[in-house]
């Protein structure tokens, strides 16, 4: 169990290319940390940075206190699942997971029961005295988890470690993780470009672009509270819709253009725009799927936020309907209710929930509305 | 007969024409080592009267094997060719082996790339070339001719370099470099990690390595006849060779003689050989 520490550490390889930049956090004992990206993000490199994989240029990572730069990846109590497993082919899944207590000259005897008890809380029993190639990818996963577990290790490292995985596989295992992480109580940093995974899985989430951490918060915080354009377009399936739209400032109020749309901007939101000077300027305004609504009494109650356009694809998935539609140039997904009447080609008028939306400065991308 | 007809008649004409012709290959490469099988077990009477007869006229004899290793000192020269194959075999996969492992996880190092440039540009030199100098500087300049481990040592030179462009293969291929950091984590300092998951991981290209190369340092003759002159010191294809040189006439003996010096080579090859397709199109493809 331990408390992590990284300070603006930085990655810079010889060919002067930046990976990571001025990265900061401090993770608490017992976190669940979620390291999420696009790919090239530096997200890899930082994890491996924690192993002890690659070097630091600059900067100071500490476990526990203790400064941890030079030590070597074996002396610093960590444990690691990599994407491809990386199980010894020629070691039995005993010999694997037993192999870091082997190396440390622990009895024999602790060895086998250590095992023994990761087998057990993994369901690997039946499969000890097979060989990796003749288990399947759930299978192998579970046995590079439990190469984590009987080490005890002050901090789990996952990198990627379900992408392998088939879909139905990957949400059984998902689950497995979460529970395993309840049941040891241990750090975990966990690297993923899913962000379904990043969402449920992790007490925080570290959104990486180019090298750049974009924002460090909860999943929550982070779907309700994006501080750019760039998390709230990654965070969130499918994807918040973007508009571009023109302010307008009439008196004490703020409106936005979009295309022949009108919108009035509600009270505790128009401040930012009147007081920025966005008047005649353009902004992005950013909603989520789920905020468009179609329902009769909301669009009665919302006459002010309205926007029309033609259903261009309807997509039944059972309990909700995705409506793909075009706004003044911008592809636009609305959740709606399963027995919403709208069908592709009919026109259609939606309400935006203008409490939830989030407002963007075009040039910078950082949301009006809120900043870290 | 239709056009799809005639194309099958072909087909077929040319993989009859095909099998004959391996027939022939495989017959004339195979009858030597027959003519020695079935004439080993006659006398010299026999072996006269009709050498093509699987069976003589005074019947099967083994005596020719008891005479021949006595005058050849068979078990003298057996040792010597045991040892000097053993040690350089496996003196070559170890250095071969570790060589490779620090050129491809240091591929960024300039020195291991010049290494490995002039490694595989030392495989083009025939050893006819440097024979001649060899021998004037170990045996004039240090005198040290008519040693085993100098044998052993410049049958593993000669041979590092083949064998570090098949591990070097093997080990870009093959092993993942998760693996080792994998193995990194878990506790393995650099020469565990090699030692305890590499090189286990190697075994069909150490198979390969390994029956390549003991039958050439088996077989060789030109480079222990250059080195070994001290009679006690020779190996078997030197003691063949003189043997058939003193006791040319008697062809029974002769035959034993060759038969006792193949046997070894070959049981070891058919030990091995499942491992040497694996070993020799490891990496060829992606796994």
């Amino acid at each position: 169990m331990a408390s992590l520490s990284l300070k603006h550490i930085e990655k810079v390889y010889e060919n002067g290319y930046h990976a990571v930049s001025d990265f900061n956090l401090e993770i608490e004992d017992k976190e669940f940390i979620i390291f999420v990206g696009p790919s090239g993000c530096g997200k890899s490199t930082t994890l491996r940075m924690i192993a002890g994989l690659e070097d630091i240029s600059s900067g100071e990572f500490l476990i526990d206190g203790v400064k941890m730069n030079d030590v070597e990846p074996k002396d610093r109590d960590i444990a690691m699942v990599f994407q491809s497993y990386a199980l010894y082919p020629h070691m039995t899944v005993r010999d694997n997971m037993g192999f870091a207590l082997k190396l440390r000259k622990v009895p024999q005897e602790e060895i086998n029961k250590k095992v023994d008890e990761a087998a057990k809380i993994l369901n690997l029993e039946k499969f000890l005295d097979r060989k990796p190639k003749a288990l399947s990818g759930g299978q192998r996963q579970r046995v590079a988890m439990g190469r984590a577990i009987v080490r005890n290790p002050k901090v789990f490292l996952m990198d990627e470690p379900l992408s392998n995985l088939d879909a139905k596989l990957r949400v059984q295992m998902r689950t497995e993780i979460s529970k395993l992480h309840e049941k040891l109580g241990t750090t975990i940093i966990y690297v993923t470009h899913d962000q379904t995974e990043a969402m449920t899985l992790g007490t925080r989430i570290v959104v990486m672009k180019d090298g750049i951490v974009q924002q460090i918060n909860t999943p929550d915080h982070l779907y309700n509270k994006p501080c750019n354009l760039f998390v709230a377009g990654f965070i969130g399936s499918p994807q918040m819709n973007f508009m571009d739209a023109v302010v307008e400032v009439k008196g004490s109020d703020a409106f936005l253009h979009i295309g022949e749309n009108t919108l009035k901007v509600p009270d505790d939101k128009k401040s930012v725009l009147i007081d920025g000077g966005y008047d005649g300027k353009t902004v992005v305004l950013g909603i989520r799927p789920e905020n468009i609504k179609d329902d009769p009494d909301f669009l009665a109650a919302n006459a002010d936020s309205q926007i029309k356009s033609t259903i261009g694809v309807k997509e039944q998935l059972g309990a909700e309907v995705f409506l793909y539609f075009d706004v003044n140039g911008a592809q636009t997904i609305a959740r709606v209710e399963p027995d919403t009447p709208l069908k592709t080609g009919s026109d259609a008028t939606f309400a935006l929930d203008m409490k939830k939306i989030h407002l963007f400065d075009k040039d910078t991308e950082l949301n009006l509305l809120y900043q870290e | 007969m239709t056009k799809n007809e005639q194309a099958a008649k072909a087909r077929k004409r040319k993989h009859a024409i095909m099998i004959t012709l391996l027939i022939i290959v495989f017959i004339l490469f195979i009858l030597p080592f027959i003519l020695v099988l079935i004439n080993v077990f006659k006398d010299q009477a026999d072996i006269t009267a009709n050498p093509l007869a699987l069976i003589g006229e005074h019947g099967f004899t083994t005596k020719n094997f008891p005479e021949a290793m006595r005058k050849m000192d068979f078990l003298n020269v057996f040792k010597n060719s045991l040892i000097i194959t053993t040690c350089a075999t496996i003196l070559t996969i170890l250095v071969s082996a570790m060589a490779s492992f620090v050129i491809v996880r240091n591929g960024k190092w300039k020195a291991c790339a010049i290494l490995f440039a002039l490694m595989i540009a030392s495989m083009v030199i025939p050893f006819q070339v440097l024979m001649v100098p060899l021998v004037s500087v170990y045996g004039g300049v240090f005198g040290i001719l008519n040693h085993r481990w100098l044998l052993i040592l410049l049958h593993t030179g000669f041979s590092v370099s083949m064998a570090t462009f098949m591990f070097h293969g093997a080990i870009h291929s093959n092993i993942p470099l998760e693996l080792e950091e994998a193995a990194l984590i878990d506790g393995c300092s650099r020469w565990q990690t090699f030692w305890k998951i590499v090189f286990p991981l190697l075994k069909p290209t150490i198979a390969t390595v390994a029956i390549i190369d003991a039958m050439a340092f088996w077989n060789d003759y030109l480079l222990p006849s250059l080195v070994l002159t001290d009679k006690e010191l020779y190996t078997i294809p030197i003691a063949t060779q003189a043997f058939y040189g003193t006791y040319s006439t008697d062809i029974g003996l002769v035959m034993a003689a060759l038969l006792l010096a193949m046997l070894p080579i070959l049981i070891l090859y058919l030990f091995l050989q499942k491992y040497i397709v694996a070993g020799v199109t490891s990496g060829a493809v992606k796994g």
